[in-house]
């Protein structure tokens, strides 16, 4: 069984307006998305901002309200749930935050940041918090001596550390990496990710892997979802959506990650141009008439792209 | 913005409706009510009879139909009467409000008289020997209790100086209407509109002095300058006319202070307005005219701010989106 | 693992974290006008309090017809009242009980301000919708005169509903500056972060949130002190605050309502007064230190 299972998740925000504020329409943030998480691996969610990615990730963590959908964690509906019932699914699914500014709360020092979980959903001395907090620091590859420091006090990538040492604490099954390294600097960037991957297999852990990076997301992940204007666009394993894109706008993001090779750099610019091109001409195809994505049609056994029926 | 205005004045009415909903209920909280007022005391008139007044005025009468016997009759001007003035309220409170409005009106122009220009200087001149004379005035001004403030004045120029009169609002011998009888008006109303003016200014000094400080950094301020234009014109035409639009639009937000303000001078100074009606209102239980003070007075802040609200909406257009 | 000294770690860290307090502290230090106002201000409230040790107020409160209005004297430092009362201890202890009321009135409608912003700013949407259309109305009444009105009708009037009349005006401004502070506070992620590591709300409030906005309200309580130290020696001063029996510096300035008094009389009230103003101008001082104090520490985090 698969370890979560999103069923046509939707998250729309009203729009208030005229008179009295009534709501006149409707954001439709995320607008029928669907995917499974198999134990272990590691799923990346790619798009470029806006397009609904993280509003997703924050829907199944519960931090934005389900509109219609079900998330369902280990078999059970999260969607449904109320606040009482998800308390006892929460230490199971953990999130890991783009900002390692914000996502601290800079007036606790790192001791009562990491120990705030355990301190919810566990009873123990202040001696063992201390222990254990002790060790996740180790773990997580910073000076156990630094747990009464404030997060101020530390660069991003250590911080990003201490975020990720607090998520870990519960030993969740799920983490949500919401943009985990795009705030960092590139150099910390692959020491954090290698870290990540680290983790994952010592944890055993399950990733949903968020962002716009189509660079950090092949170094990483399993399996891909694009995303776009809150649908899927195209979902394959790595190499599926890499080696063989089926959907223009796939072919356009990956067309436009950046060469390093000289020789080939004018090879992708003549193929830039054919996309372009071709968005003109084929758009139909692709997009139905208010501009909205077809639903996924599988094309293999991994590869299911978003395709007018019987089309292409 | 059409919209907005029309949303911000739609707003007014359940406030307007509020208000006088709770005053209403705090009217019927004050001991004794209009009969027990009127003829209290008086031996011709016997509880009976006194009950028998109360069942034809409607006194008896279930709370909402009251209430809104006396809303219908307030709309139209009719207040009720005062028993201790043996007059309508109304025509009790017109004179009042003058006295009162001229009072806050002196107040108010006074005050951005002295601290318009002292805002400018501070902000211009930022950490001068000026800058920091007028900071502190600004703390001064900030930190003192009106009523306090207004005794010493009372007491330094009215007394011990006796450069003006320190009671009333003008010289009850002369002819109204006559030029000596506006000179007297006019050398009443200083005392106690100084005293207000001087500690009113703290507001419009501190917005001033930091959105010059702030604006005088921007960019556009900064490119202004590169193109050469000359420091004076800077301030007149870039700094200026961005920083003193919006005080215009303070000036309903003012209105709650300036009465407050009102009962404190009023009654230090003896100056016979709104404020001084208020507490010789309340400490005489001649609550019809209590309770129509506070409902003008709350009427007056409700349209104020509305006022305020609407223009500083057309100044900063960023508003509106709240 | 290596053994740590946690005692010393934590003492390191102290040094370089300094408290609000400590920082506080500091900033009064570097300012001489803030440090003589503290100083003075100490100074006034160790006497007003400790007066009950010197002063019989049972005496004080004593009519005595033999002695009214004495100019100051060495028997009677600065006076009597029409009640022959000494007008220096009526000082010391009307002080006491200004500060006294000021102190309480700050710390009801802080603590409840607080708690509504808190709730308005923690929750946002409808929630904060209904309270901001509250507190907007509230906002608009003519507060002063509403205050005198409730002082007037509360049956069983004593210090202690005037303290609670005095503290429900109070607090709205509180409430709808901490709540837009709030307000941007959830948005960041260390709030969300809390929610998701199954953090009951009430707790993100008061322990997450509230230790961000703590030298806001700090600062915002030190300024109010002082406004409401004068607003009740106003009301006393017009006759609507504290009952004739708990004299106030309010009840002293009382006196100059009869022109008589003001010129002919004025060291009954003259002193009163000059020492609120004193006060005033000294809980402001103190009051900017902690603002910039609070400014430096926002720079730090």
């Amino acid at each position: 069984m698969s370890l979560l299972n999103v069923k046509d998740l939707k998250v729309h925000f009203p729009i208030r307006g005229g008179f009295f504020r009534s709501v006149v329409d409707q954001v439709r943030a995320v607008d029928g998305v669907s995917f499974e998480l198999e134990p272990g691996e590691t799923y990346g969610l790619v798009g470029e901002s806006g397009c609904g990615k993280t509003t997703t990730g924050r829907a199944i963590i519960g931090l934005n309200k389900v509109t219609g959908g079900e998330v369902l964690f280990n078999g059970e509906n999260l969607a449904t749930m109320n606040a009482h019932e998800r308390k006892k699914h929460m230490r199971d699914i953990q999130m890991i935050f783009q900002d390692p500014y914000s996502s601290l709360n800079g007036r606790k020092n790192v001791l009562n940041i990491i120990a705030e979980p355990l301190r919810n959903f566990e009873r123990l001395s202040p001696k063992e918090e201390l222990s254990r907090v002790q060790n996740m620091i180790e773990r997580v590859g910073l000076n156990p001596e630094s747990i009464y420091k404030y997060p101020h006090q530390f660069s991003g990538g250590q911080r990003q550390r201490i975020g990720i040492a607090r998520a870990l604490m519960l030993n969740p099954k799920l983490i949500i990496a919401d943009e985990p390294v795009s705030a960092l600097d590139v150099s910390v960037q692959a020491q954090v990710l290698n870290f990540m991957q680290e983790i994952q297999k010592d944890f055993g852990l399950t990733y949903l892997f968020i962002s716009h990076d189509l660079g950090v997301i092949k170094h990483i992940c399993d399996r891909i979802g694009i995303m776009y204007k809150g649908r899927f666009v195209e979902e394959g394993t790595a190499e599926d959506v890499y080696m063989d894109p089926q959907h223009l706008y796939t072919k356009r993001l990956i067309s436009a990650i950046p060469e390093m090779d000289p020789a080939k750099k004018f090879e992708k610019m003549e193929m830039r141009k054919e996309i372009n091109a071709a968005y003109r001409t084929e758009y139909d195809s692709y997009f139905d008439k208010d501009g909205r994505m077809f639903d996924l049609k599988p094309i293999s056994p991994t590869h299911s792209v978003a395709i007018q029926q019987g089309g292409m | 913005m059409v919209k907005f205005i029309i949303r911000r004045v739609l707003i007014m009415i359940p406030q307007l409706f509020l208000l006088s909903l709770i005053i209403f209920v705090l009217a019927k909280q004050m001991p004794g009510d209009a009969v027990t007022g009127a003829f209290m005391g008086n031996p011709n008139v016997s509880d009976e009879q006194m009950e028998k007044i109360r069942e034809e005025y409607g006194l008896n009468d279930p709370w909402y139909v009251q209430y809104g016997h006396w809303i219908g009759k307030a709309v139209k001007g009719d207040l009720g009467s005062s028993y201790t003035h043996k007059q309508p309220v109304t025509s009790l409170l017109a004179g009042r409000v003058t006295t009162t409005v001229t009072l806050g009106l002196f107040i108010l122009i006074v005050s951005y008289i002295i601290a318009i220009p002292l805002g400018i200087i501070a902000g211009r001149w930022t950490d001068t020997w000026a800058d920091k004379l007028i900071v502190l005035y600004n703390y001064f001004s900030f930190a003192t209790p009106l009523f306090v403030f207004a005794l010493l004045m009372l007491y330094f120029f009215g007394f011990v100086l006796g450069w003006f009169p320190t009671g009333n609002s003008v010289d009850v011998r002369l002819d109204a209407g006559s030029w000596e009888y506006y000179v007297s008006k006019f050398k009443h109303l200083v005392l106690p509109g100084m005293s207000g003016a001087i500690l009113a200014t703290f507001g419009t000094i501190q917005y001033l002095r930091n959105d010059i400080i702030d604006t005088k950094l921007k960019d556009f301020v900064k490119t202004a300058r590169a193109k050469g234009v000359p420091e004076g014109k800077v301030y007149t035409r870039h700094i200026l006319r961005n920083s003193l639009l919006p005080i215009a639009a303070f000036l309903g937000y003012e209105i709650t202070g300036l009465i407050a303000g009102s009962i404190f001078l009023e009654m230090i100074f003896s100056y016979p307005g709104l404020g001084q009606l208020f507490i010789q209102s309340i400490t005489g239980r001649d609550f019809t005219v209590t309770t129509a003070i506070v409902m003008i007075s709350g009427a007056a802040v409700i349209v104020g701010t509305m006022l305020s609200d609407i223009i500083l909406s057309i100044i900063d257009p960023r508003i509106r989106i709240e | 693992m290596v053994t740590i000294d946690d005692k010393k770690l934590i003492a390191d860290e102290k040094v370089n974290n300094p408290s609000f307090a400590k920082t506080i502290w500091r900033e009064i230090k570097h300012d001489k006008m803030a440090l003589i106002s503290l100083v003075l201000l100490l100074a006034l409230l160790i006497t007003a309090y400790s007066s009950p040790l010197f002063i019989d107020q049972e005496q004080l409160q004593r009519v005595n017809f033999l002695e009214t209005w004495e100019a100051p004297s060495s028997e009677h430092l600065l006076g009597t009242d029409d009640g022959g009362r000494d007008v220096f201890g009526q000082l010391l202890i009307g002080t006491r009980n200004s500060f006294t009321i000021g102190l309480s009135v700050t710390l009801i409608a802080g603590l409840f301000g607080l708690t509504v912003g808190l709730i308005s700013g923690f929750f946002g949407g409808w929630v904060d919708n209904v309270i901001m259309r509250i507190i907007d109305f509230l906002m608009v009444l003519p507060n002063l005169m509403f205050i005198i009105v409730f002082v007037v009708i509360v049956p069983n009037y004593s210090i202690f509903s005037f303290v609670l009349i005095m503290s429900a005006f109070a607090w709205f401004g509180k409430a709808r500056l901490i709540r837009s502070k709030g307000l941007a506070e959830r948005e960041l992620d260390y709030i969300n972060a809390s929610k998701t590591l199954g953090t009951p709300n009430w707790k993100i409030m008061f322990f997450e949130m509230f230790p961000n906005l703590s030298s806001l309200v700090i600062v915002n309580m030190t300024l109010s002190l002082a406004g409401n130290i004068g607003l009740e020696t106003g009301l006393t001063f017009l006759g609507f605050g504290l009952p004739a029996s708990t004299p106030s510096l309010g009840t002293l300035i009382a006196f100059a309502t009869n022109p008589d008094i003001v010129q002919n009389k004025s060291w009954v009230w003259l002193p009163a007064a000059l020492l609120i103003l004193v006060m005033m101008l000294c809980i402001n001082y103190i009051g900017q230190a902690v603002k910039r104090a609070s400014d430096a520490r926002q720079r730090l985090a």
